[in-house]
């Protein structure tokens, strides 16, 4: 009928505006040699693709994001599980589950400076205080690898509370009786939450997986206020990557070509767990 | 059941609960209390746990630009609300109405769009706004961040909608209701709770971006994400400065999540699940 | 110029033709970083007001100056987005001579400026100054901007604790400079001051110890060592078709420098950026301070520490094996942005911004010993501050200096970020001295050839 088309309309223009033009943009963007370093701009087809999946940095930077993000998102379901099962079945602690929760609301800039201040090795609470005094005398943030635990940490800390309240909203809604029948039938706590808890839980987590990844895969300005992508190439993700070469190696062509890489494989990732997991949400849960 | 397996569930739950309590808390105390701190003390080592709090910090947020900033955040997040709002609820209605291909592939579309990375993006949004005439306005910034919030308000608005009984719109239809009828005095109403949190996380979203807001403004528009990149880049590390713009900027975080959690929660719960 | 900035371009133009009638006075908008610090005697200690010298200026002249004030980074991008875009909001831009002058004067992004320096010559006249801080920006023959602050290479260090450990005076050459280095170290472990660090450098990803890091590599090398026979324009570069020698005679310097980074820097100095070091000196934290002394007279000016602030000493950059001291050196630089509506004001302002009496006001209000005017180095106020020995050495410094101790190809910003980038892989030990510099020369090479250089 046609009244959806009206409605929809509206979002499809305003999309189209501050979506549709850059994106086009940028596709174009990605087949010039465009160097704000050389005056001549001109076409060069797929040579920004073939010298970006050919450079070292590219694979480096993508091992560096998958680290981030497999770890963060591992911390982060065990946490948010965890607090989701411990505030499931309770009206108490309401006071602690909102302070739990504020971490998700503060901007990811300030996130990130706490933190840097925090784990600094020099004027740091627990870089500088905390860890020598229980005998851990490394500068995390210095060190390539506890420079990417660190920003894993303040990622934890900072997106977890997204995980646990979608899993707390999920499993208060699973339907009491459920339990009760199985406890009829003779099921421990651990089957319970094998053969209940977990199946009902999938749609939710995957849904929080989903927006979880590409806001991971997105992550920029957490990381870039901590450690700058450093020590070295440390904590260079993806974004941080692109970002040096468009603005610091001035090669917009080039990261250009990052970005359509990048928005693939958040693409074929999100349309996979679209597919597979998502179509029949609804009907399943 | 067995009496010591609650206990001993009842203990595990108290300490997980406790270390993840300190874990997420202590940050923001100590931001606070960085904040009541002299320059000097704040960077002392070992802490000084006992110092006179001192409010110069937040004297200079008052007296100087910096409340600027605040307007500015608070007006770019309110209009992209609006917007989102605006135009999110009826797309949303329209798409949760309908079924099969069509829908799928322009849900998906709409839930991609969030995905292209914002580093490359910027250089064409400056273009964009440029050539509109709109470099270092609230509004660039505002429409810049519906580029991410809009899809976000449809992709949870609609499958909340979906999961509403089409008997009420059936019902308003026999009424002599319009679609847009429905949708206002049937929908809506009942939809209250819901459409507030999205409206929460939409401005939360806004208040907190930083990427799109730092390269589209420069003097007039800048946001408090921006400001504080920028305190610390300047010549006096001044952390209690930084601390304090920090706790400032957590202050509607704290409103809203005092007064709104409990939607956030069934919203995104309801979204999530459906 | 290119299509896209030419299609805005158009839109940018019927836009500010619709836009208001013109203003009685003409306005010049700058872009720049460091506020209540740079131009403090003009926009005041917030960076937000306007003095009266300043309002003299522009009811002489009919200009309203227009300050913006960000932090360096955030500034750098601003820049290069306006430049780009020519956009034009901006009539004068902040550079710096480590990068952005050159890049963007062989883009075409700004105006040449020797015609003008004529034109306001009470302002500024460019006879009066360190000719140094002019060749720093002079990129091709021409010049593309004016100096503020600048800087020569110089070491700050301890008195006190180098008399503490036996040494009377600061060597001279690097190799020297090691092993008092050493020297300090034992000590200082041998007295438990785990606290205080050796040296403090800096070694932060991206650009930021390129300028320094350059300056080692040139004192070892006894030449820029970037590309065969170390030639510094790109013109040289292509009649000899001078490949980049990042794994031979640039190894030297480089490897130095990491070197003394990792073993007597403090633990984060793979984070560490000019700020860092600043602080680390001025919390009586670290014993020497180089080659950018200017940090360490930055510490001086903040520092709460009296040891730090009773037995400080400057003390010439030493050579290195080259017989060339280890360079630092640098301008604030600011120049006049191409898309600029009203050149001749904004030249106007950058003049006044940049001359003697700005300079004089700098001296005023920061009272460090670097001044681009002679006559201020030897002027009243620098000299009741600071004994004469220590500005002829501060002189000294500009002469021994070659500005352009580095290559001035259009590609330095690029070469900047990733020296820089693989000086912090080494230290933070991500990566060896040998891995890093075979990255940095296997890009350089591909970079290099793309641009066109070895056709």
């Amino acid at each position: 009928m046609l009244w959806r088309l009206w409605f929809i309309a509206p979002m499809v223009v305003a999309l189209a505006t501050v979506v549709l033009f850059p994106t086009v943009f940028l596709f174009w963007m990605s087949t010039q040699h465009w160097l704000v370093t050389d005056p001549d701009q001109f076409y060069v087809g797929a040579e920004n693709f073939t010298r970006l999946l050919s450079a070292k940095d590219f694979w480096q930077s993508l091992r560096v994001t998958v680290a981030y993000l497999v770890l963060g998102t591992a911390i982060m379901l065990v946490i948010g599980l965890g607090l989701a099962l411990s505030f499931a079945n309770t009206k108490s602690g309401t006071l602690l589950r909102v302070m739990i929760v504020m971490p998700l609301i503060i901007p990811p800039v300030v996130a990130g400076f706490t933190w840097r201040f925090l784990l600094n090795g020099e004027i740091g609470f627990i870089g500088a205080f905390l860890l020598p005094a229980v005998g851990f005398e490394a500068n995390l943030l210095a060190d390539p690898k506890g420079a990417l635990f660190s920003v894993v940490i303040a990622d934890v800390w900072s997106r977890t509370p997204f995980m646990f309240l979608i899993l707390l909203a999920a499993l208060q809604g699973i339907p009491r009786d459920l339990y009760e029948a199985a406890r009829v039938d003779g099921a421990g706590p651990v089957a319970q939450f094998m053969r209940i808890t977990l199946p009902m839980l999938r749609g939710p987590l995957v849904v929080a997986l989903l927006f979880r990844i590409i806001d991971a895969i997105n992550t920029f300005e957490l990381i870039y206020v901590m450690t700058k992508g450093g020590p070295g190439r440390a904590t260079q993700v993806l974004s941080i990557f692109g970002w040096r070469t468009a603005f610091q190696e001035l090669d917009f062509g080039q990261a250009a070509s990052l970005g359509i890489v990048m928005l693939a494989i958040t693409l074929v990732g999100a349309l996979i767990m679209f597919r597979r997991f998502l179509r029949p949400a609804g009907q399943d849960v | 059941m067995d009496p010591t397996y609650n206990r001993g569930i009842a203990i595990l739950r108290a300490t997980f609960l406790t270390i993840v309590g300190i874990f997420t808390i202590f940050p923001l105390v100590w931001l606070i209390i960085g904040s009541l701190k002299t320059r000097h003390d704040a960077l002392a080592l070992p802490p000084r746990l006992i110092f006179t709090p001192v409010f110069d910090a937040y004297h200079k947020i008052l007296a100087g630009g910096i409340l600027n900033a605040f307007a500015n955040s608070l007006t770019i997040g309110l209009t992209n609300v609006a917007l989102a709002l605006v135009i999110g609820v009826p797309a949303a209605y329209a798409l949760s109405r309908m079924r099969g291909a069509v829908q799928e592939n322009l849900s998906f579309w709409v839930l991609s769009i969030r995905m292209a990375p914002l580093f490359s993006v910027i250089l064409p949004l400056y273009v964009l706004f440029k050539s509109l005439g709109l470099l270092d306005t609230r509004f660039a910034v505002a429409l810049a961040h519906l580029s991410l919030t809009l899809p976000l308000t449809v992709w949870l608005l609609m499958t909340y909608f979906r999961g509403l009984p089409t008997e009420l719109d059936d019902a308003a239809m026999i009424d002599g209701a319009s679609p847009l009828q429905t949708l206002l005095y049937v929908i809506v109403p009942i939809s209250r709770p819901m459409i507030a949190s999205v409206a929460v996380v939409v401005f939360i979203f806004s208040w907190n971006e930083f990427l799109l807001a730092f390269f589209l403004t420069s003097r007039d528009a800048q946001t408090v994400p921006v400001v504080v990149a920028g305190l610390a880049g300047t010549m006096s590390f001044d952390w209690p400065l930084i601390a304090a713009v920090s706790v400032c900027s957590m202050l509607p975080a704290f409103l809203f999540v005092g007064v709104a959690q409990r939607h956030i929660v069934a919203g995104l719960a309801s979204g999530a699940i459906k | 110029m290119t299509a896209a900035p030419r299609i805005s371009l158009a839109l940018a133009a019927i836009i500010a033709t619709a836009s208001g009638p013109a203003l009685a006075d003409t306005e010049v908008n700058i872009l720049a970083f460091a506020p209540g610090f740079a131009w403090a005697d003009m926009f005041g200690p917030s960076g937000t007001e306007k003095t009266d010298k300043l309002r003299a200026f522009e009811e002489a002249e009919g200009i309203v100056v227009n300050m913006e004030f960000a932090d360096e980074e955030t500034a750098r991008q601003k820049v290069l987005l306006d430049l780009v875009n020519e956009t034009g909001t901006y009539d004068l831009v902040m550079l710096g001579s480590d990068g952005a002058v050159q890049t963007f004067s062989y883009a075409g992004y700004l105006e040449p400026l020797d015609d003008y320096l004529d034109t306001a010559k009470d302002y500024f006249d460019a006879d009066q100054v360190y000719p140094q801080f002019l060749e720093a920006n002079t990129v091709n023959g021409k010049l593309w901007a004016l100096p503020y602050y600048s800087f020569g290479a110089g070491v700050i260090y301890r008195k006190d604790l180098f008399e503490k450990y036996g040494i009377d005076e600061f060597p001279g050459t690097v190799a020297e400079l090691e092993d008092v280095l050493r020297t300090i170290k034992a000590g200082l472990e041998a007295d438990g001051m785990d606290d205080v660090h050796t040296l403090t450098m800096r070694g932060a990803p991206g650009e930021e110890p390129s300028l320094d890091l350059a300056g080692f590599v040139y004192a070892d090398a006894g030449f820029p060592a970037w590309f065969e026979g170390g030639p510094t324009t790109p013109e040289d570069i292509k009649a000899n078709k001078a490949k980049p020698i990042f794994t031979s005679e640039f190894r030297g310097g480089f490897e130095r420098f990491v070197e003394w980074s990792k073993e007597f820097g403090p633990p984060g100095i793979a984070t560490h950026t000019w700020v860092d070091m600043m602080n680390l000196y001025g919390q009586g934290q670290a014993v020497v301070l180089m080659p950018s002394a200017i940090n360490g007279f930055a510490a001086l000016g903040g520092t709460q520490d009296e040891n730090v602030r009773d037995h400080t000493g400057f003390a010439p950059s030493p050579v290195g094996a080259s017989g060339k001291p280890v360079q630092s050196f640098w301008t604030f630089s600011v120049g006049v942005s191409a898309q600029s509506a009203n050149k001749e004001a904004a030249y106007k302002t950058l003049a006044f911004l940049t001359g003697e009496q700005a300079m004089q006001g700098f001296a005023e209000s920061i009272g460090w010993p670097y001044s681009t005017f002679p006559s201020i180095t030897r002027g009243e106020v620098l000299t009741a501050k600071w004994p004469t020995e220590l500005l002829d050495q501060v002189e000294a410094s500009y002469e021994q200096a070659n500005p352009h101790y580095f290559p001035y190809i259009p590609e330095l910003s690029a070469f900047m970020e990733r020296i820089g980038t693989a000086a912090s892989e080494a230290i933070s030990g991500e990566k060896s001295v040998e891995e890093a510099l075979n990255d940095l020369q296997n890009w350089a090479e591909e970079r290099m050839e793309r641009a066109g250089y070895y056709e």
